[in-house]
């Protein structure tokens, strides 16, 4: 299993003076998959990434990266894109993307032609040699992403990517995960977005609290809520309310419920008997937003906050 | 998929290189860089700075040259009676050297150019042979002495033979090709310690304000978790060094040409100046020294330099470092006027000063081993102030997750 794994931490804590920003975090990422951490702001994504990469060490814990002990001998094998984006202005989006490349081991020469071929077909092209302060600021995080990509990582580490672009190139940023992921590629993101994370995760992780909340697929987080029921009846009336389940709430033409473990059907039945009629109904699955509200909502009130 | 796995220290080499290459070209390809070139406009008042402690050193050592005559025993007593009666011509700052004299071995030339080069003697001009045609050797600064030890045998045979003795008639030898004088030596030192100072406080100082380019622009995430920050921090020291030896190309080949449309008697006169360890090797150590003090000084630069977040701070950290370096030139020109002294020795094994002193030394003494020695010792403070630097980065900025300067922590246990 542990060569399965792209990254693997153990208890990682983090500790800024006395505050653990990151206390006692597991993570198994697999190989080959698009994996997210979730969490809201100072949950402590951004330090656990930094402690996986090696910037910064943790206080406690251990982790692996591409079966490394130390992350820096597994540098050539990783791309990073910091939440804090930095790139130097004077230098040719081209020379830039190279550069990234040969502090990872490409050579200059190949990196500068993957830097074009990169940029061509990421809608680039017209900027190959403009200078990093003159492109905008989506463009010069795109310009940073496919820097992080041109030695072609095994394991991809994006933090916030998607922050500060725009939808035609947050949309894009998708679509280049997914292809880095195509190519065999890991793909550690963190996001507060949910949408995003629904989108592409095939697992995923959620801290809160500088502690890990959750970890499992998409279905798995949606699956920790019950389903919802959202019932309009042909004619509303005064007994519409004692047959429906205690949380029932009226929202508009219609009523919404959670659905029991023992299904929807009974509740139904019921109404129509008593007259009311169906004038329409929806079965509503939790989103990825509503597990996370859940579970970092839950985090909070078990830390007293 | 990925680039071939290779050892850490191999890594460690290339990511360093990279790192430096792209500070050289970002330095070097713009055009404040044309501006910075010309900053040695400012030598102008350097040099008088460099003026004032070459005449103080000059005056410390006026009291050491001397003139010298070979004559015979029986003709001393009338030229030191000439020399006397001459000397009142004169006013008293620009009395001629004291005259010594010596009585006439075997070999008088060859005792005549001895005085010259030998330890403890430091003869300006020397007179031998018959006085009616005497031979008068002089070094660089030496031809005004040469021609009063003319009037001297001039004076002399006056003296001893009344009107009717023959007129003398003297020949006047510049030995420009002999071994530099040990003043000339110090001079050298002197020169060598100022030319180094000079040259790393104009270029080490750069090194302050590289890691805020990195900080300002974010760009010091990406470098850490590419590259271990000892790599970013020597590759920048690199790549700033690389412009500086641009630089000192650039000026170097001026300079060398200068000799080339200066006044013959002035080339003459810087020709008595020169190293005790002999030119060539006087150009390496030279270099060497520079490099040392500019890895040492810049390193400590680009230390501190780092834990600075706004242009005050850069100020008000580097300010110090140019006290210190200040108080280290001192104890260098100290060291290059009296090398024998605990100063010198002190300032030889200080790693800050070291460079400056030994420098100074290889003027003063030919022997070549303290060379291999302190260079090592200078390279192993260079790793070190490095590896100080890099650390107080990890620890006081990258660790503290808020940006600012984490004192407390900086030289706390990891």
């Amino acid at each position: 299993m542990p060569d399965q794994l792209a990254i693997s931490a153990t208890g990682l804590i983090k500790k800024f003076g006395d505050r653990n920003v990151v206390d006692g975090v597991d993570l198994a990422v697999p190989k080959g998959m698009i994996y997210g951490v979730l969490g809201p702001n100072g949950a402590g994504k951004t330090t656990t990434l930094r402690m996986l990469l090696g910037i910064i060490e943790p206080d406690g814990g251990s982790r692996t990266l591409l079966g490394h002990d130390r992350p820096r001998e597994a540098s050539d094998q990783v791309g990073y894109l910091p939440e804090e984006r930095g790139l130097y202005p004077a230098m040719k989006a081209r020379d830039a993307i190279a550069f990234m490349g040969a502090l990872r081991g490409l050579d200059l020469k190949t990196g500068r032609k993957r830097a074009v071929a990169l940029m061509e077909a990421n809608g680039l092209g017209h900027a190959v040699d403009s200078k990093i302060r003159k492109l905008s600021k989506g463009m010069a995080q795109l310009v940073q992403l496919l820097g992080s990509v041109v030695h072609e990582p095994e394991l991809l580490v994006l933090d916030e990517p998607f922050s500060g672009l725009d939808p035609v190139n947050q949309e894009r940023l998708e679509a280049l995960i997914v292809a880095q992921r195509d190519r065999g590629a890991t793909i550690l993101f963190s996001t507060h977005v949910m949408a995003h994370a629904e989108r592409l995760c095939d697992r995923l992780a959620i801290i809160s609290g500088g502690k890990r909340r959750f970890e499992g697929t998409v279905a798995e987080a949606r699956g920790m809520l019950p389903m919802r029921a959202h019932y309009v009846p042909h004619h509303d009336g005064a007994g519409v309310r004692d047959l429906l389940p205690a949380d029932a709430e009226h929202i508009g033409d219609g009523w919404r419920f959670t659905i029991a473990d023992t299904g929807a059907e009974d509740v139904i039945r019921k109404l129509i008997d008593a007259g009311f009629g169906i004038s329409g109904l929806s079965i509503e699955r939790p989103g990825l937003h509503d597990a996370f509200v859940r579970i970092v909502g839950k985090a909070a009130l078990e830390a007293g906050q | 998929m990925s680039n071939p796995p290779i050892g850490n220290f191999r890594r460690m080499v290339r990511q360093t290189l990279t790192i430096a290459r792209r500070d050289f070209v970002a330095t070097v390809f713009t055009p404040t860089f044309l501006i910075f070139l010309f900053t040695p406009v400012i030598m102008l008042s350097f040099g008088a700075i460099g003026g004032f402690g070459a005449s103080s050193m000059a005056g410390g050592t006026g009291e050491k040259m001397s003139i010298v005559a070979i004559v015979a025993p029986a003709q001393q007593a009338a030229m030191r009676a000439t020399d006397a009666r001459l000397r009142k011509l004169f006013s008293p700052n620009d009395q001629p050297p004291p005259l010594v004299m010596e009585v006439p071995g075997d070999n008088p030339a060859g005792q005549a150019n001895i005085a010259f080069s030998a330890q403890g003697s430091d003869a300006s001009a020397a007179l031998y042979g018959d006085l009616t045609e005497p031979t008068i050797l002089y070094g660089g600064h030496g031809r005004g002495d040469a021609a009063y030890l003319a009037e001297l045998a001039e004076g002399t045979l006056r003296t001893t033979g009344g009107s009717m003795a023959p007129l003398s008639k003297a020949t006047l030898t510049s030995l420009v090709h002999a071994k530099p004088s040990s003043s000339g030596r110090r001079e050298s030192a002197y020169f060598t310690v100022f030319g180094i100072f000079f040259l790393t406080l104009l270029l080490a100082g750069q090194a302050v304000g590289t890691m805020a380019e990195e900080r300002n622009n974010k760009v010091v995430e990406v470098l850490a978790a590419a590259v271990p920050l000892e790599a970013v921090f020597f590759g920048k020291l690199i790549g700033m060094f690389g412009s500086a030896i641009l630089f000192i190309a650039f000026w170097g080949t001026l300079v060398s040409q200068v000799h080339a449309i200066l006044p013959a008697s002035f080339a003459s006169a810087l020709g008595d100046i020169g190293p005790a360890v002999g030119e060539p090797a006087f150009v390496l150590l030279f270099f060497a020294y520079f490099t040392m003090s500019y890895l040492l000084l810049g390193g400590v630069f680009l230390g501190v330099g780092a834990q600075a977040t706004t242009p005050r701070e850069l100020q008000m950290l580097s300010l110090p470092i140019t006290v210190l370096q200040m108080a280290i030139f001192g104890a260098s020109t100290v060291a290059a006027a009296r090398p024998d002294s605990w100063i010198a020795k002190a300032a030889e094994i200080f790693p800050f000063s070291s460079p400056y002193a030994m420098a100074a030394h290889a003027a003063n003494s030919p022997t070549l081993w303290p060379h291999a020695a302190a260079l090592a010792w200078q390279l192993l403070w260079v790793a070190i102030v490095i590896m100080i630097g890099a650390r107080a980065f990890r620890r006081g900025v990258l660790q503290s997750g808020s940006g600012k300067i984490n004192w407390k922590g900086l030289f706390g246990r990891k």
